[in-house]
């Protein structure tokens, strides 16, 4: 990865988005309903960018919302699902099974070894699993060799350098050092092996405050950072805010029922509507909505009402 | 709740126990995301009849976690309450890469008679009829960990538009995301230099399968007390193995069911199966 050393990394949301370019690779962080960084892709999608591979291990809304926008033409994920919370991802399988995207499914360990191999400056690394699975005939990048060590039949998997990391974290400073929490997922690799790091924050913090959190992320492996209070928004980003369940609904809802429903149910109002992201803050329900998605912490039962089923939930 | 009021076990309950107790006690023990009977069953294995499993959440990596609830998503701070702490995304990977993760839970939307799963593509994957979600780790982790056991709540046949019974447990697979017991062109596991040993038993809405040590077919052990023989033919497109000792599986303990319920208030577990097979209830014999 490079190294930015620039004194200020603040930029706006557009600034930083700007450094996505249409074609590129792209390791979106976070996983499943955690920390996705959904305010910088929505800001892609408005800027119209088009042909993203994207990879990944587990995901969920972030890359079937990238689908539904028509911003994906392949991906190498491990899984994009709802879990037994909605299930499949409509818009997802609506692009794989039209021709619209390539698949190009992965699995968690080959995409960490890919990563690795970038993060640690060699062309490949070797797994023993793999073998007498069908994703040997569907990469043939993958190549196959006897061990010279010890004779064992191994599976080479290629380095893998996204063009482009974009992560969500909690805290971060002007300059750029990031405090992740818990559950990182890949996002430590991702951020290693990328060729550009675009990271948004919940809170833009000074430095000194920082340090005493002990960061994990340092300045210069960062390109931009950009302070964005609910950017994960719909999934969550504890200690600030839990999962938006009853916005997923609506989600889920929208793309179940066809590309121009989900245009005109979910793009228009939540992505293309809104003119900032204050506002699309206002749209999902302001600051009594926001409050609710923060009493997780008040108490064990408050926090499981905010998982009790919404209208719609696979059942 | 209180034990001597539990009745009855449901059907969902009663396959978290028969999961449950694959676990052996002192393996290092992982569950996929999406996964709350493997989730419940480990929870349960680890207050019951496995005190030293080494617990790793799906999706949080926490450790030994004490979740207050069970929620309908894996990466949810709710899952690793209790946890000292989490492992990261590599120590997890690289735990079973080197072959010390003792077991973990796999399932499939396809699944032939060697045990290898599909959950990547009905039809071609260049050109699927049903893309789905994919297989997570499960590729890697078939075989890498030492023993797997197979769940699935879809085991029951359903019928298509034209009347066409549609099989989970199919003769023929469309792609292999995780590896059984034998390859597609016919090769052992044992020809590819694996760390694991594959896939040990089989839980379904049916009954409790292993693997004929054999010929590595999937060979029927137990039922529960509403299901025959005959169900698991009529719902299995190839032909499985009968062990000639089938009878009906234990019961779950009203301890157990306790533990189910107290761990799963939201009934996150209830939605992995069918509404017909949640109100399958067995009555536990009253121990007051």
């Amino acid at each position: 990865m490079p190294v930015f050393t620039s004194e200020q990394k603040q930029v706006s949301l557009a600034e930083a988005a700007a450094i996505v370019q249409d074609g590129m690779t792209v390791a979106v962080g976070g996983g499943l309903s955690w920390r996705e960084p959904m305010a910088l892709l929505r800001e892609l999608i408005r800027r119209g960018r088009r042909d993203l591979h994207v990879i990944g291990t587990a995901h969920g809304v972030d890359v079937d919302l990238l689908c539904g926008a028509g911003a994906v033409s392949i991906i190498e994920e491990s899984y994009v699902g709802f879990e037994q919370d909605f299930g499949m991802a409509p818009n997802y399988r609506r692009v794989c099974q039209e021709g619209q995207a390539k698949v190009h499914d992965t699995c968690c360990h080959t995409l960490l070894q890919q990563l690795r191999a970038a993060e640690y400056g060699v062309p490949f690394l070797p797994v023993r699993s793999v073998q007498g699975t069908d994703f040997l005939q569907l990469h043939p990048e993958y190549k196959t060799m006897t061990c010279p060590f010890t004779g064992l039949p191994l599976v080479l998997v290629p380095a893998l350098a996204p063009d482009v990391a974009i992560i969500h974290a909690q805290y971060g400073d002007a300059h750029g050092n990031l405090k992740i929490l818990p559950p990182l997922v890949a996002d430590m690799l991702f951020i290693r092996a990328a060729k550009h790091v675009i990271a948004t924050v919940e809170q833009l913090i000074s430095t000194e405050e920082l340090q005493a959190m002990e960061p994990n992320v340092p300045y210069f492996w960062v390109e931009t950072v950009t302070e964005v209070p609910y950017g994960a928004h719909p999934t969550s980003c504890y200690p600030f805010y839990a999962y938006d369940r009853q916005h997923l609904a609506h989600y889920y809802h929208a793309a179940s029922a066809g590309r121009e429903a989900f245009a005109r149910e979910y793009l228009d109002p939540y992505v293309y509507g809104p003119t900032s992201h204050e506002e699309y803050l206002q749209r999902i329900g302001g600051a009594v909505r926001q409050r609710e998605l923060e009493s997780w912490k008040e108490s064990a039962d408050a926090w499981r009402a905010l998982f009790a089923a919404p209208e719609g939930a696979i059942a | 709740m209180n034990e001597q009021d539990i009745a009855y076990a449901t059907l969902p309950e009663a396959m978290i126990v028969q999961v449950a107790r694959t676990i052996r006690d002192g393996e290092l023990v992982f569950h996929g995301y999406g996964s709350p009977v493997p989730a419940l069953a480990m929870l349960l294995a680890k207050r019951t009849h496995a005190p030293h499993m080494v617990h790793i959440e799906g999706a949080t990596y926490g450790v030994n976690p004490e979740p207050p609830f069970l929620p309908p998503t894996s990466n949810d701070w709710s899952l690793s309450q209790g946890s000292v702490l989490a492992i990261g995304i590599t120590d997890l990977f690289d735990i079973a890469a080197r072959g010390d993760m003792g077991r973990m839970f796999l399932s499939g939307v396809q699944v032939d008679r060697y045990g290898n799963l599909n959950v990547t593509a009905i039809g071609s994957p260049a050109a699927p009829r049903v893309k789905l979600p994919g297989s997570g780790g499960g590729c890697n982790l078939s075989g890498d960990v030492q023993h797997v056991t197979i769940w699935t709540t879809g085991h029951r046949a359903s019928l298509n538009k034209a009347g066409k019974r549609q099989y989970r447990f199919v003769k023929q697979i469309d792609f292999i995301s995780s590896i059984g017991h034998v390859t597609r062109d016919g090769r052992p596991r044992s020809a590819l230099g694996l760390r694991g040993c594959g896939p040990e038993w089989v839980v379904t809405e049916l009954g409790v399968f292993d693997f004929d040590p054999q010929t590595h077919v999937l060979r029927l052990r137990s039922l529960y007390p509403d299901t025959t023989v005959q169900d698991v033919l009529d719902n299995t497109e190839f032909e499985p193995v009968i062990a000639p000792d089938v009878g009906v599986a234990p019961l779950p303990t009203p301890t157990e069911v306790a533990l189910i319920r107290r761990f799963d208030p939201l009934n996150t577990h209830q939605r992995e199966f069918k509404s017909v097979d949640v109100s399958r209830r067995f009555p536990l014999p009253d121990n007051r």
